[in-house]
């Protein structure tokens, strides 16, 4: 019967996995912006967090990070110590580790009171779907490392780059309206409302998003999906949200999508799913492949 | 020479034969055999215990750390004994022996749910997942996860992390009086009605728990979900503290049923005529199985199939007679949970995997094979 | 005076005292105001055709169903015992035991060694015991669930005479037996060997009340027949009075015919035919 519970849970939870870390707010565990200067032995915990710390040059510190943290390539090469949401004490511990940092929402709880029982110091990296929210990240980032000269110059750079990014967006992607998908199991479409990773990179690149009338990641009954009207429809790429159908061909056959405009003029972006809802670094990328993409199907 | 080979084998045949009670078998007297395997396999839980204390990412002495647990227990304190790692004590005090005593405790409370269902019920097939205690818990568990941080916040705020196992064991147990309810009048239960009340209430909660999907928000929903597959990560002395007195109870009080579920062999009406207080006996398995079930589901999510696996394995070797069964069950259920459990988090290690995988896995291909096998004999 | 009492008093306690029973199944009655008794040291035939409350009225007797009315084993109401003291007077042999889980023979029959006796080797000998009683010696490690279903039958009787092993022991009070169609599933051989085990018991002290459909093994082993038809009592006394071939007819609304053997043999009823 847990099987039934679990059944209907992974229709539309299971696919979310994979997006977990991009995705979600939570509650602060551990005071942020605790120094640990001398760390060497740190573990990453967060994809944004990985990316930030590279960005920073500082990945020589790094000994191992989570399932999410994929980017840059040579992060793929340390250990895994799982999914960031269900971390293995005993596996985080066997790295030896002198820091974790981790970015918000990590756990579970159990876990990281262990780890905090043994004498591994805690950072908490804040979460936020806006471009001060990456800045934020960075600092904070930067403080905890004992780097902060670093991490402002690079939050400069980024914000700096971000608001170009904008600029140029804003132009080409008025008014367009996306649909961001997340699954597409057994036809059922998977939307993200407001207070989502997909909000946040649609309200930096200037479109706009079609279903911001709800909190977080809902199943669109057909009317909903028509009366949104999207002009565009945005899925990350085939790698990662593990769905087989999800073709643009096999997409707009939904009879619902097919009645939107995207659905008739058939406007699928799909986009790296750590790029597009990471928020970190390379969001600046991010907002221009996106706005690019917009552009091209808009037009 | 092949004679001398011959009688010498014999011989040693018969000494084993006689060690294993082999030579009463003829006679129809298990119980030699079972008391031998369940020697076997207290044995075996030890040794269980004892790697699985002893593998895991860190390799830590396990040997020279177990001889200081006892007067750390006793002295209640929080000082690492001398000449010991740290890390090392915290490792075996903090991670791997709350999760080898949590493990043992639902290995068992488990595999003896089973067996006790499965003799209420007079078929191989029953589990407490059948009359709908899991998916009640699994309700309870759901109803706290989404709700918890809205509608149910001030009762959150007053149970803190007990609130969802707590849930879980009032769920299973409010499923188990509504199916009691229903399946049973004028003090009769019936079980036919009662197994097709756990279906159709399975289906309602399982229902309801959509439902709650509908509402949950990402978070809760990832909860859901690690929480549906069932895993003993997450093991801590306090999990042990609140699942330990009601798995400890059951598995205390089950051996009293253990003669009537004998007669239940036969039918309701026979095991009434040779002296047992059916009602009364199937009174106490349901409230047993059910808190222990609770109890489980509570603190480790949906572990399956150890209650279906464990009984039948038993009952092939030692056959069903459950004075023996019910103990050498709770040592069978326990060795597997621990050693799946061993598994699932040094397969993959540093990060490890939900256990309800690895028993699926080993479960589900068992599950079909009595289904054929069961079909074969009676037409099923 | 005293004799008389302790006659009385032992007449009262040993038998099977059955006034005014009636029992139902939602508005239908299945059983009404039905009378008889039975006595230890005889077997009591309950006949009938089928559909005629039989099996009911046995179940009321065994404390499986409610009734209205009296039923008193040993002057005590059934509905008023439980289990364990119901189990300790009467042994009940059902029409059929299907088991659910693949117990041995020596296991079935080991249900009914219940008590203070569960010392290991007297267990093996009172097994061993009941099995050749039936004529089963030797099958105690045979898995009762591949058995024939007469070798079935025969190894529930083991298991229910160890439940009521002394037709009367020493506490005085006679043992019952209980047996729906004890016989129903057997081959001619072991029908007799059955029916002459349950005379035994009588012969010994025992009372017995077996469910009968072969009216010449009724004929051959009742003292007492009681003849049912419709729920209630068509006819009831002694074997000699109530066999008769117009009585049987009528209960059985078919003609029937009672031969008798030169020689001075049982009586054996057979159909008249339509001649």
């Amino acid at each position: 019967m847990i099987g039934s519970v679990s059944r209907i849970c992974s229709v539309s939870a299971a696919v979310i996995l994979t997006a977990a870390a991009l995705v979600l707010p939570g509650k602060p565990l551990f005071a942020e912006g605790t120094n640990h200067p001398d760390s060497r032995q740190i573990v990453t915990i967060g994809g944004s967090v990985t990316e930030i710390v590279y960005a920073l040059g500082e990945d020589n510190r790094l000994i191992a990070r989570d399932s999410t943290s994929i980017y840059p390539a040579e992060a793929s090469s340390l250990p895994d110590v799982g999914y960031m949401r269900a971390l293995s004490p005993e596996g985080v511990l066997s790295v030896n580790p002198d820091l974790i940092l981790m970015l918000e929402g990590s756990g579970p709880q159990e876990a990281l009171d262990v780890l905090h029982k043994s004498g591994v110091a805690l950072a908490d990296v804040p979460e936020a779907y806006t471009a001060e929210g990456i800045l934020r990240k960075v600092r904070v980032v930067g403080e905890v490392l004992g780097v902060s000269p670093k991490a402002d110059a690079l939050a400069a750079k980024l914000e700096e780059d971000l608001a170009e990014a904008q600029r140029a967006a804003e132009s080409r992607t008025e008014g367009v309206r996306v649909l961001f998908v997340l699954s597409t199991k057994a036809g059922r479409i998977l939307a993200a409302g407001s207070d989502t990773a997909a909000n946040g990179i649609l309200t930096l690149a200037g479109a706009e998003n079609a279903t911001s009338g709800f909190s977080g990641y809902k199943i669109l009954s057909d009317e909903a999906i028509i009366s949104a009207a999207p002009d565009v429809v945005l899925m990350m790429d085939r790698h990662g949200d593990g769905d087989e159908d999800a073709s643009g061909e096999a997409l707009f056959n939904h009879p619902a999508l097919a009645q939107t405009p995207a659905g008739k003029n058939k406007r699928l972006v799909r986009m790296n799913g750590q790029l597009l809802l990471g928020f970190g670094p390379r969001t600046a990328e991010a907002v221009r492949e996106l706005s690019n993409h917009l552009a091209d199907t808009a037009s | 020479m092949a004679l001398l080979s011959e009688t010498t084998m014999a011989g040693r045949n018969g000494r084993l034969s006689a060690l294993l009670g082999l030579a009463d078998l003829k006679h129809g007297d298990r119980a030699p055999l079972a008391r031998a395997v369940i020697v076997l396999l207290a044995a075996f839980t030890c040794l269980v215990v004892l790697a699985s204390l002893a593998i895991g990412p860190i390799s830590i002495p396990v040997l020279e750390l177990l001889p200081h647990v006892p007067s750390y227990i006793v002295g209640a304190g929080e000082q690492v004994p001398d000449g010991v790692s740290a890390r090392d004590w915290i490792v075996l005090m903090d991670i791997r022996l709350p999760r080898v005593t949590l493990g043992a405790l639902i290995g068992a409370a488990l595999a003896v749910s089973g067996a006790v269902m499965q003799g209420l019920f007079r078929n191989p097939l029953a589990d407490p997942g059948i009359v709908g205690v899991s998916a009640g818990a699994g309700l309870g568990a759901a109803v706290f996860i989404v709700l918890g941080n809205s509608l149910l916040a001030p009762v959150m705020a007053l149970l803190g992390i007990y609130a969802v196992p707590l849930a879980a064991f009032g769920g299973g147990l409010v499923t188990t009086l509504i199916l009691y309810r229903i399946g049973t009048r004028g003090g009769i239960t019936s079980v036919a009605t009662l197994l097709l009340a756990g279906i159709a209430l399975g289906a309602l909660t399982g229902a309801i728990t959509g439902l709650l999907v509908y509402v949950a928000d990402d978070q809760e929903l990832r909860d859901l979900q690690f929480w549906g597959l069932g895993s003993l990560a997450g093991s801590n002395w306090q999990k042990v503290a609140s699942a330990a007195p009601i798995i400890l109870a059951m598995l205390v009080s089950v051996p009293f049923l253990a003669r009537g579920l004998n007669a239940l062999t036969l039918g309701e009406a026979a095991a009434s005529h040779i002296g047992i207080k059916v009602q009364r006996l199937k009174n106490l398995s349901i409230l047993l199985v059910a808190a222990a079930t609770g109890a489980c589901v509570a603190v480790s999510g949906g572990i399956g199939f150890v209650g279906i696996v464990v009984p039948h394995l038993l009952r092939l070797t030692i056959g069903p007679d459950h004075r023996f069964m019910l103990p050498a069950a709770a040592l069978l259920g326990a060795c597997l949970l621990i050693a799946a459990d061993t598994l699932a988090r040094t397969i993959v290690a540093p990060a490890e995997m939900p256990i309800g995988i690895i028993t699926a896995f080993a479960g589900a291909p068992f599950f079909l094979w009595i289904l054929l096998r069961k079909r074969g004999l009676t037409g099923l | 005076m005293l004799h008389s009492t302790i006659e009385t008093g032992t007449a009262l306690t040993a038998d099977l005292v059955v006034e005014q029973v009636s029992v139902s199944a939602g508005k239908t009655w299945i059983v009404q105001d039905l009378s008889f008794h039975a006595k230890a040291g005889e077997v009591l035939a309950i006949i009938g055709p089928s559909g005629s409350g039989k099996t009911t009225m046995m179940k009321a007797m065994t404390g499986d169903m409610p009734y209205s009315g009296g039923i008193a084993l040993a002057g005590l109401e059934v509905s008023g015992l439980s289990p364990e003291v119901l189990a300790a007077m009467r042994g009940v042999l059902p029409q059929a035991s299907q088991i659910s889980f693949p117990l041995n023979v020596a296991e079935v029959v080991g249900l009914g060694v219940t008590g203070g006796r569960r010392d290991r080797h007297f267990r093996a000998r009172r097994i061993a015991e009941a099995l050749a009683k039936v004529g089963l010696s030797g099958f105690e490690g045979r898995s009762y669930q591949d058995l024939s279903g007469g070798e079935q039958q025969r190894v529930q009787l083991a298991r229910v005479l160890c439940q009521v092993w002394e037709p009367i022991p020493q506490d005085g009070l006679p043992r019952w037996l209980f047996l729906d169609e004890p016989v129903s599933s057997l081959d001619i051989k072991h029908q007799v060997q059955i029916m002459r085990l349950a005379a035994d018991y009588a012969k010994r002290g025992g009372g017995v009340v077996a469910v009968m459909h072969d009216l010449n093994l009724t004929a051959a082993f009742a003292d007492r027949v009681l003849v049912m038809q419709g729920g209630r009592r068509l006819a009831f006394g002694a074997r000699d009075e109530v066999m008769q071939a117009g009585l049987l007819s009528k209960a059985y609304d078919f003609p029937l015919e009672i031969l008798t053997r030169p020689g001075g043999g049982r009586p054996v009823i057979v159909p008249l035919d339509n001649g």
